[in-house]
């Protein structure tokens, strides 16, 4: 395994680590894998697991780069007033051209979780031919910012919060027999899980979940391989099923797009079994999309099944 | 001497190969560059992700101030080669020397000062016991007795298995939330006791509680080895534990005055 500390963007400043094994590294067609940060915790990951998966990746053939986001862990601030949104898109650009000078590299893999799941998706809407598939981990289907204006969103993650831990905390049942529960938002909550559940076929109609599903078929249709990878332990699962709706069960069902969900665990994956299975998974969707070289007379590589219905056990 | 804002981060890769450690070296561009260089040991496992960031401000305020600074991954951890079960004590201790060797050979100077944090401030303070190029020594809420560390991070791993369900709490697997424990590493770590090592007397040291609870039980004991040791309480946040909102956390206070105590302490 060659690791190597690099430098790159428009002044030089952006900090990553580039993996490969030399050997193999042809493997994928010369396909590359970016790492964007999730959130501002910084390319190491959190529970380090962006280090192993690089390196997961690049034993399996893979080039890899996990590089900070301006302003995140070892990349200085930028000074022009870009957004956020903005120029994480456009260093994740940087880091495709880096590595098209640098290694020849002309096809990219853009992982990403939490935040870095949406700038790799809005790296992979830009209609760039770079992009070949995208592998999103608790995708965040709205911004923080929408989400706490949506009031559907906030009763949907209350719901996942009473339905998946409160209903088993013996403190929760303490605090509803005892008087000392909100009443009124638990009521409100389960009205909510209840008309959901009654309506499953219908589908939600918000601005912003019809803007991600333009978005996600104008990806699709570009033949862009994209795979939700999702904790089950966290309520970004429930928001991206109400974001995707009939159209996300669609494409599913047409193997353009798969939906993982890693039984039992948490947004950050914190503990060492959850790692395994978010690597193994993430291995086998990366194969999926940029199959070895020996393995390309496979018309439908992304044929493995989604497990958007069942859930995924190692 | 007055600040200079223009620093540059050079990422690299050091060490011997196989075991290469990956380090941040801050270069100083201001015309007067310090004699003395910094090392800065970094916390294990999840505390290193905490404080990832105000330890990068550190080094960068360090560094405008003339100090050339080398901040790095012990083995095993971070960037650096190895999987996070393969670090052991001795190992980190090596580690510290080659941190220590690549920084001068980079900055061209003789003398180190070393700043740990937490489970860094417990291997810098036991490197700079077996060397004879430390000049400073800062220890900011270091690790002083294994046992006492360990049965912190136990507890956070049992509230951490708390939150899961019943049929998957593997409590088998050794590990501090999502970070390897073998049973090699966990004895060392139990074996920690700074009161235990003959301190340096020849570095001057700064040690740096933000806790209320904790007394200067270590500086007393510094002093009574005749150390050199100035002792600061600044109260601050645990910036090591994970916060609610999932923020990083950098505190002011403690940088601006490691930083003016290095500057103080070395020319």
């Amino acid at each position: 395994m060659n690791e190597e500390a690099v430098r790159f963007g428009t002044s030089n400043s952006l900090i990553g680590i580039l993996a490969s094994v030399p050997e193999i590294v042809n493997q994928h067609a010369s396909t590359a894998v970016i790492l964007l940060n999730a959130g501002i915790v910084h390319r190491v990951g959190a529970g380090r697991v962006y280090v192993k998966l690089a390196r997961a990746l690049a034993a399996a053939g893979f080039i890899t780069l996990r590089f900070d986001f301006s302003g995140i862990g070892d990349s200085p601030a930028r000074h022009d007033g870009l957004s956020f949104p903005k120029s994480a898109v456009a260093e994740a650009q940087d880091a495709m051209e880096f590595l098209f000078r640098n290694k020849g590299v002309r096809r990219f893999i853009l992982l990403g979780g939490c935040s870095g799941a949406r700038i790799a998706f809005d790296t992979a809407c830009c209609d760039d031919a770079r992009v070949i598939g995208a592998l999103l981990i608790n995708f965040p289907s709205m911004d923080e910012g929408d989400a706490r204006q949506n009031a559907d969103s906030a009763q949907r993650s209350a719901f996942f919060y009473y339905r998946r831990f409160a209903v088993f905390n013996f403190r929760s049942w303490q605090r509803l027999l005892t008087g000392r529960a909100n009443y009124q938002q638990l009521m409100r909550t389960l009205w909510f899980g209840i008309k959901q559940t009654l309506a499953e076929d219908e589908e939600e109609t918000s601005s912003l979940y019809q803007e991600f599903r333009c978005a996600l078929t104008r990806v699709v249709n570009r033949c862009v391989r994209v795979s939700f990878i999702c904790s089950e332990g966290d309520h970004r699962l429930d928001e991206l099923r109400a974001a995707g709706g009939k159209l996300l069960k669609k494409f599913c069902e047409e193997c353009r797009l798969t939906v993982d969900v890693v039984k039992d665990s948490d947004h950050t994956f914190s503990s060492l079994a959850d790692q395994k299975r978010l690597i193994q998974i993430v291995l086998m969707r990366a194969h999926g999309i940029a199959p070895k070289l020996t393995q390309l007379p496979i018309s439908d590589t992304t044929a493995a099944p989604s497990v958007f219905q069942h859930q995924y056990q190692s | 001497m007055p600040v200079n804002r223009q620093s540059t981060t050079l990422p690299v890769y050091f060490g011997v190969p196989g075991k290469q450690l990956f380090g941040c070296y801050h270069e100083p561009q201001s015309t007067t560059i310090r004699s003395t260089a910094v090392v800065i040991c970094q916390p294990m496992g999840h505390e290193y992700i905490y404080c990832h960031r105000a330890l990068r401000q550190l080094a960068t305020k360090l560094c405008e101030v003339g100090f050339p600074v080398l901040r790095f991954d012990f083995y095993g951890c971070g960037d650096s080669a190895g999987d996070g079960d393969e670090g052991t004590v001795t190992q980190w201790l090596e580690d510290v020397s080659v941190a220590a060797a690549e920084v001068k050979s980079r900055a061209g100077v003789a003398q180190i000062c070393l700043i740990g944090l937490r489970l860094g401030g417990a291997l810098a303070f036991m490197a700079a016991a077996q060397r004879d190029d430390i000049a400073g020594l800062v220890l900011w809420d270091p690790v002083v007795l294994g046992t006492a560390y360990l049965s912190e991070l136990l507890q956070l791993q049992s509230e951490a298995l708390k939150q899961r369900r019943k049929s998957n709490r593997n409590t088998a697997v050794a590990e501090i939330v999502g970070f390897g424990l073998p049973g090699g590493l966990r004895e060392e770590v139990e074996r920690l006791d700074l009161y235990s090592v003959s301190p340096n007397v020849h570095a001057r040291m700064l040690t740096l509680h933000t806790n209320d609870t904790v007394d200067c039980v270590l500086a007393r004991h510094l002093i009574a080895h005749a150390a050199k040791v100035e002792d600061q309480h600044i109260p601050a946040p645990k910036i090591w534990q994970p916060t609610v909102d999932g923020n990083l956390l950098v505190p002011n206070q403690p940088l601006r005055s490691i930083v003016a105590w290095t500057s103080g302490a070395h020319s």
